[in-house]
């Protein structure tokens, strides 16, 4: 059996720790979990009622740094999921190279070290032999690296195009269906919970741009930055605008743009009938190959579906590491 | 494709049948012939031939083949038109957009304006020559922020 820790016991490390505890992911075993609380921590295992709501009720937790927990050398898989911080990928980043340097496999849906850091990170793992695995940063459960990486390995990618952030999916949906303006619709949403009290970095287009560097880096073979992207967000958007695309078939839609001029983030006018024009917190991403053409993918771009994702790239990491015979 | 291809044809006989010679042999359909003998430079007539070509590949090979008959190729240039649906959000005058856009060789098609006093934004139909479209927008973008407006293209 792989062992496995989870750091960060938040949205998705609570649902994520109940599937793998419940043993619904084959051939995986929990074996400690950390939050910014402590960690808890089980040799032989946590079975489904030994998860605590939060680890300060556990009787097991230790008052110390997630590191620690890393560094017991217990496990031979990180999963990370502590909050993305895009001004130095803190405290995912350091978590990561812990776990890559004593050669621990990682799963992540934590954007901020991926996006900041992927060669480097991508280098240790190499170097270590390791698996780095991080479908779920981008686009929640929709295969999109994956879809490419397995699928799709010798066709070439010539440009990515894509709705990368439900939350201003949403806001601009409720304008072009209802004719909100901006603020009504993002108060809506923020009730809802689909926006966060802070809507600042999905409003100015940063969270679309985190994700078009995860997926230029990692499907393009490109080393962009955070500061390479073009960003316009949609806090300049009216309902007046929306209208006037509405009555000639179109809509405002926040997209993301990675091709040969670059990448880049804006507001653009799509027709109501192309396959990417989807509404409320769906994502769409649209890739062109050189030879398959062009391939439209559509799915829930956040929450629940998310641990789809972190599934299947666990039980990557569990297929390959009993081919190799390494558990 | 309509393309217009401008030559530098010296003012001998001959020369010109040569150049049609290279056209009609790659798939070329002419449509019009206009010497330009105003405009006669060192003993070099320009003139302007408008062909339907097949596809660009064969304009390609009409242009190398005309290039290695020893006759300059000044210009070629697609007479296909790119439409293109923009919005500007912002206190921006039509007049000043309409300018722009003619001074880069494309013109406005139909524009309307919504939203008043308090938030405007100008939607207007563009029509430029296809391989003028994207230096068109480039150029409408810093319109934009010199306007302190939002311009929103087509994706
Ligand atoms: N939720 C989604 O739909 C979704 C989708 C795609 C990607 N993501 C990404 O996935 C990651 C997790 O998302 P989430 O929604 O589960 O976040 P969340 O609910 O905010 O949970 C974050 C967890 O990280 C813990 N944490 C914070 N600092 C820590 C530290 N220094 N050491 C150890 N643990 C620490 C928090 O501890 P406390 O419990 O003690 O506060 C909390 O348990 C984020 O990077 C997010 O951007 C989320």
């Amino acid at each position: 059996m792989l062992r496995c820790i989870i750091v960060g016991y938040g949205f998705l490390g609570k649902r994520l720790a109940k599937l793998i505890a419940s043993g619904a992911v084959r051939g995986i075993k929990l074996v400690g979990i950390a939050s910014s609380k402590g960690y808890i921590y089980k040799e032989d295992g946590f079975l489904p009622g030994d998860l605590p709501d939060d680890l300060r009720s556990s009787s097991m937790l230790r008052l110390a740094p997630a590191s620690e927990l890393i560094d017991k050398r217990i496990a031979d898989l990180l999963v990370e999921l502590t909050p993305t911080n895009i001004r130095d990928g803190e405290p995912g980043l350091s978590h990561i190279r812990l776990a890559l340097e004593q050669g621990m496999d990682v799963v992540t849906a934590n954007k901020g070290p991926i996006a900041l850091a992927y060669k480097e990170l991508m280098g240790l793992a190499e170097e270590k032999g390791a698996m780095l695995l991080h479908e779920a940063t981008v686009g929640g459960g929709i295969p999109l690296i994956s879809l490419k990486n397995r699928c799709l390995v010798a066709d070439e990618l010539l440009s990515i195009k894509g709705i990368l952030n439900g939350t201003t999916n949403y806001i601009l949906s409720r304008m072009h269906f209802e004719g909100m303006s901006l603020d009504l619709a993002l108060r809506e949403a923020q009730m809802l919970g689909i926006a966060e009290r802070d809507p600042t970095l999905d409003l100015e287009g940063v969270d679309t741009a985190l994700k078009l560097v995860i997926l230029a880096n990692s499907l393009m073979n490109m080393s962009k930055r955070l500061s390479d992207v073009k960003i316009k967000g949609i806090t300049g958007i009216t309902s007046e605008a929306i209208a006037a695309a509405k009555e000639s078939g179109m809509t405002i839609k926040l997209i993301g743009i990675a091709d040969e001029d670059g990448l880049r983030v804006a507001p653009k006018l799509v027709r109501l009938n192309d396959p990417i024009c989807v509404h409320g917190t769906l994502n769409a991403v649209s890739f062109n190959f050189r030879i398959l053409g062009r391939l439209t993918i559509i799915g829930e771009g956040a929450g629940e579906s998310t641990v789809s994702a972190l599934i299947n790239d666990i039980h990557e990491v569990v297929k390959t590491r009993m081919r190799s015979n390494r558990i | 494709m309509r393309v217009k291809l401008t030559l530098a044809l010296s003012d001998r006989p001959g020369v010109l049948l040569k150049a049609l010679e290279q056209i009609a042999l790659n798939g070329g359909n002419i449509v019009s012939i206009i010497h330009r003998r105003d405009s006669i430079t060192s003993g070099y007539v320009p003139v302007s031939i408008n062909v339907e070509f097949p596809d660009s590949a064969s304009l390609e090979r009409a242009k190398k083949g005309i290039e290695a008959s020893g006759i300059p190729v000044i210009e070629a240039e697609t007479l296909e038109k790119a439409i293109c649906t923009i919005l500007l959000i912002g206190a921006v005058k039509i007049e000043d957009l309409l300018r722009r856009v003619h001074e880069l060789g494309s013109r406005v098609a139909e524009v309307s304006m919504t939203g008043g006093l308090t938030s405007p934004c100008i939607k207007a139909v563009i029509e430029a020559p296809s391989e003028k479209l994207s230096t068109l927008l480039a150029s409408l973008e810093s319109f934009a922020e010199e306007q302190g407006a939002l311009l929103i293209t087509e994706w």
